[in-house]
């Protein structure tokens, strides 16, 4: 490996939180900088502002829930992070399809089906909800209170993977006879 | 190879450009009535279609809209020219694009690394001042002059992390580069006082050395002090500090063909429309005035 190498390898990681800590005179100094500290800061902060600007509901939601910063630096040090706002944008709002949360999974399903209907990708989804789509965009949109979760039902969203890009909602009943 | 000073050789006065990234065509009007240039970083107008990156066809037609009246030219910020294993080809797509779609006087990038190992990092990292880095830009800048048949300049990116080892001066190494490729210089003169704060760069040795022949471009813009650092933030309009600072260099460059006030999109709204346009007309009075002064 170069000196090269070995430096650029190493500073990508302490970026990150990630590998051993290195053995490299170098990188020892700056594994503990606050040099190291502040472009950590600059590199979260950027993806921060450019997540926020392209996924507004879902960084709307996530700040309501006091969550975002974390979630933003966890996938950035999780993650190889595109330098393309775009692609950052699909890839963040994709990994929160696990989430805890599922007006977060759904409100991130949904906008990403926004994005990749924006860069014309076809891409048929459906997005499950456990109370009105349509409430919950407005109530972040607006900052009231979100509708509570709608107890025996779901909506199910589909979205078509074809132009021209058509949303249909049912409401489902879940209550079963026993 | 087309070298800086017979492509350039007889414009009197530097151009006055600055940054447009698309989106705001009241912005644009205004800013064609009072630059010579408008500088384009393809990375900012980035789009995609059908999984393929794109440069977004709206903002291009905002650009053609005024290509008969101001020049244009590229500053990229992703190319990696400096990453150890390769640099960026998406970014270089993105340029090809833009060459076939317009006239660019000349095209730069920063001498830095923005991507390890097909990660990108988030941020800049500049180089360590070596012969192995000397060796790989060098070799870089050379295929970038076969590729493109404009001038290729490098800006000097700020520092943050600890200096590495080194075996050049800062201005050293823009020397041997520039010596050895033939290419020319962007010269962002914020940039040297966040070095100055944050590295102790001493500025008059550092001009005293470099060969400011090899200066194409000088940048200007405002940033913020953050934590103890200045950072390059381009969120505000130039110091006075660093309007006194390009005079003087406008004097002692001899090639220098533009300069460009850079503020971030993300800033137009803070800073206003009449703000950016008043510090074009500043700039134009005060450092380019210095070129007819002379
Ligand atoms: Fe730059
Ligand atoms: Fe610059």
């Amino acid at each position: 490996m170069t000196q090269l190498e070995l430096q650029q390898r190493g500073v990508l990681n302490l970026l990150k939180c990630r590998g051993t800590p290195p053995g490299d005179p170098w990188l020892r100094l700056v594994e503990g900088s606050r040099e190291l500290a502040m472009l950590r800061k600059i590199a979260i902060w950027w993806r921060t502002f450019q997540i926020e600007a392209q996924c507004r509901q879902t960084s709307r939601l996530l700040k309501r829930l006091g969550s975002f910063e974390a979630l933003v630096t966890d996938y950035f040090n999780r993650n190889a992070t595109s330098p393309f706002i775009e692609e950052l944008s699909r890839s963040f709002l994709r990994s929160l399809e696990k989430h805890n949360d599922p007006v977060v999974r759904a409100v991130s399903q949904l906008e990403y089906a926004a994005l990749n209907a924006q860069a014309r990708l076809p891409e048929a989804s459906e997005i499950l909800w456990d109370r009105h789509p349509d409430l919950v965009c407005r109530a972040i949109e607006s900052g009231a209170e979100l509708p509570p979760a709608e107890p025996d039902c779901l909506y199910r969203l589909r979205i078509s993977g074809s132009q021209p890009f058509t949303l249909t909602c049912t409401r489902e009943s879940t209550f079963e006879v026993s | 190879m087309p070298g800086f000073e017979a492509a350039f050789g007889g414009w009197p006065v530097p151009a006055l450009a600055t940054t447009y990234e698309g989106g705001d065509p009241a912005l644009l009007e205004r800013l064609v009535q009072l630059v010579d240039l408008l500088e384009i970083a393809p990375d900012t107008i980035v789009g995609s279609e059908r999984g393929q990156y794109i440069l977004r066809p709206e903002v291009l037609d905002e650009y053609a809209s005024v290509s008969s009246r101001v020049g244009l030219i590229a500053h990229g910020i992703g190319l990696s020219i400096g990453s150890f294993d390769q640099w960026n080809h998406d970014y270089l797509r993105l340029l090809d694009e833009l060459f076939a779609r317009f006239d660019l006087q000349w095209h730069s990038e920063h001498l830095a690394c923005t991507v390890v190992a097909g990660e990108s990092l988030g941020t800049m990292l500049s180089m360590p001042r070596t012969q192995e880095a000397l060796d790989l830009v060098s070799r870089r800048v050379e295929l970038l002059q076969k590729l493109y048949p404009v001038p290729f300049l490098l800006e000097h990116v700020i520092q943050l992390l600890p200096d590495a080892p080194a075996e050049f001066t800062p201005a050293g190494f823009l020397n041997a580069i520039t010596s050895r490729t033939g290419c020319g210089l962007v010269l962002d003169v914020y940039n040297l006082e966040c070095d100055a704060h944050n590295q102790g760069l001493h500025i008059p040795a550092f001009l005293d050395e470099l060969n400011l022949a090899a200066v194409v471009e000088m940048h200007l813009a405002g940033g913020v002090q953050y934590e103890g650092f200045q950072l390059d933030i381009h969120s505000s309009i130039t110091r006075e500090s660093t309007v006194t600072l390009a005079c003087e260099i406008v004097r002692r460059a001899p090639n220098l063909r533009a300069v460009t006030f850079e503020y971030l999109k993300e800033a137009v709204g803070l800073l206003g429309h009449d703000a950016i346009c008043g510090e074009l007309q500043r700039l134009r009075q005060t450092v380019l005035r210095q070129a007819v002064l002379q």
